[in-house]
């Protein structure tokens, strides 16, 4: 039994390590720690999705495959094992495949933006429709036209013969349903101020194109389509609200940040403090230096928090609350504030705990007012 | 001093020293805890705060929902010590800055 936990663990560590390898870069010594570790362990599936894409990486898509496939049937539950089988047929050109493994992906994680981003890619009006059928569930009640099936382009209900349609079907789809599909946000977006509404606009500009699709209304919504008859007015009426909508966004009022903030910065050691995203964008600077070089720290800390709360969830031990990372000539503090990412810089003999104690009293008012 | 001394520190899950490819040195830790992941993640945590921050020497507190997660470059290697969270941190800090 001690044996057996054993090779686990070795079977775990090479993996992992390879994985470090992967990620600094070091595709070979991954491929060769991997190839050998699974001579002894061939069983170890995991370790087989890392070597293909170890594969992918170094461009042997073909090996890629091959080695995904070879257990495929054990990890056909695994997001990283589809998304990987769908980069390397979308890199052979086989966009059918490949759609078919990022679906697949997204049916296990549907938050998978590196699959988002490729089916958006293989299939233009991806983003739009799903964003559709995510707000407005009722939008797929709405049309009594006859093809339930080509509705949305869809995350969840793929078969093959779908898979071949949106090509050579897809203009015909922009020709019946999705009007139906635009013709009802543009109605009811001016009256319902929901953020996602901006993005249903997104498709109108097709209906734009598209003046005929005015007709085809009557067909969705009777009452609606008479009372704004003229469908071209409705869509200007939209692009003249919008802006209207970004100046309500843009007055979240970031000042109100400037106070709790300005207490932490008020600490001598504090040198600056600054808010960012936890993907590493900038949200705010106080004086933490020059803009550019607080924005390469930014990223540096989001990669380093990134980095832990991986590592952290092959442990199983919860991901990242706040870190102190020391360097020779400052220390840096910081705190995971819902999905922002708290910094502050301090000088070396800053005490964190005293910065913690402040920075936890503000914390609070930073995450309300961020939302 | 040597890393048996950290796990004698109340509260002390693990402590070990780890090359920089992440091959453990030396280690000790309670039964849940597997000093072979830790030295990885060690090693790729210490890793990515040097490429990321441009500096040789990295060091780091990592405070997660349960644990602290302490990472030291020294000349032996990476030392690593995690703790429950309701250790004395404080303490562990010194024992390492002395063991580093």
């Amino acid at each position: 039994m001690s044996d057996e936990l054993r090779v686990d663990s070795g079977a775990l560590i090479f993996a992992t390590l390879a994985d470090v390898y992967i990620s600094s870069g070091m595709i070979d010594e991954a491929i060769s720690i991997l190839k050998d570790g699974l001579a002894r362990n061939p069983d170890y599936y995991l370790a087989k999705i890392i070597l293909g894409r170890a594969y992918f990486l170094k461009d042997e898509v073909d090996k890629a495959i091959e080695t995904i496939e070879s257990v495929y049937d054990e990890v056909k539950e695994s997001e990283i094992a589809n998304l990987y089988l769908g980069h390397c047929y979308r890199k052979l050109g086989d966009n059918e495949k490949a759609r078919k493994y990022y679906e697949t992906t997204l049916k296990i994680n549907s938050e998978n933006m590196e699959a988002l981003k490729e089916l958006e890619g293989l299939i233009p009006d991806f983003t739009p429709t799903q964003k559709v059928a995510k707000a407005e569930p009722s939008v797929v009640e709405e049309p009594p036209v006859e093809k339930p099936v080509d509705e949305t382009i869809p995350l969840v209900e793929v078969d093959k013969d779908e898979v071949e349609e949106p090509e050579a079907v897809e203009p015909e789809v922009m020709v019946e349903e999705p009007h139906a599909v635009d013709l009802e946000p543009v109605v009811e977006e001016p009256k319902v101020e929901e953020p996602e509404l901006q993005e249903l606009t997104v498709a109108t500009p097709v209906s734009e194109e598209e003046p005929f699709g005015v007709e085809r209304a009557p067909d969705v919504t009777p009452t609606a389509i008479e009372g704004a008859k003229p469908q071209v007015v409705s869509i200007e009426s939209i692009v003249e609200e919008l802006p209207e909508k970004k100046v309500e966004i843009e007055a979240v009022p970031l000042e109100a940040l400037d106070k709790p903030v300005s207490r932490l910065l008020d600490l001598e050691t504090v040198k600056g403090v600054f808010i960012s995203t936890k993907d590493g964008l900038l949200i705010k600077n106080y004086g933490g230096g020059r803009e550019r070089d607080v924005e390469a720290i930014c990223a540096s800390v989001a990669a380093i928090c990134m980095d832990v709360d991986e590592s952290f969830r092959l442990l199983k031990r919860g991901g990242l609350e706040r870190c102190i990372i020391e360097k020779a000539d400052e220390t840096l503090c910081v705190m995971a504030v819902g999905d922002s990412l708290l910094t502050v810089i301090t000088k070396v003999e800053a005490k964190p705990g005293l910065i913690f104690v402040y920075a936890r009293k503000i914390i609070e008012e930073i995450e309300e007012i961020l939302g | 001093m040597k890393i048996g001394e950290f796990t004698k520190i109340q509260k002390v899950l693990g402590a070990g020293l780890v090359s920089e490819d992440g091959f453990i040195i030396e280690g000790q830790a309670t039964f849940e805890y597997d000093t072979d992941k830790l030295g990885a993640i060690a090693a790729r945590v210490v890793n990515r705060i040097k490429n990321s921050l441009e500096i040789t020497k990295a060091s780091a507190i990592i405070y997660t929902k349960d644990n602290v997660l302490f990472l030291r470059d020294s000349a032996d290697g990476i030392v690593f010590v995690i703790c429950q969270k309701d250790a004395n941190v404080g303490l562990v800090k010194i024992r390492l800055d002395k063991f580093a």
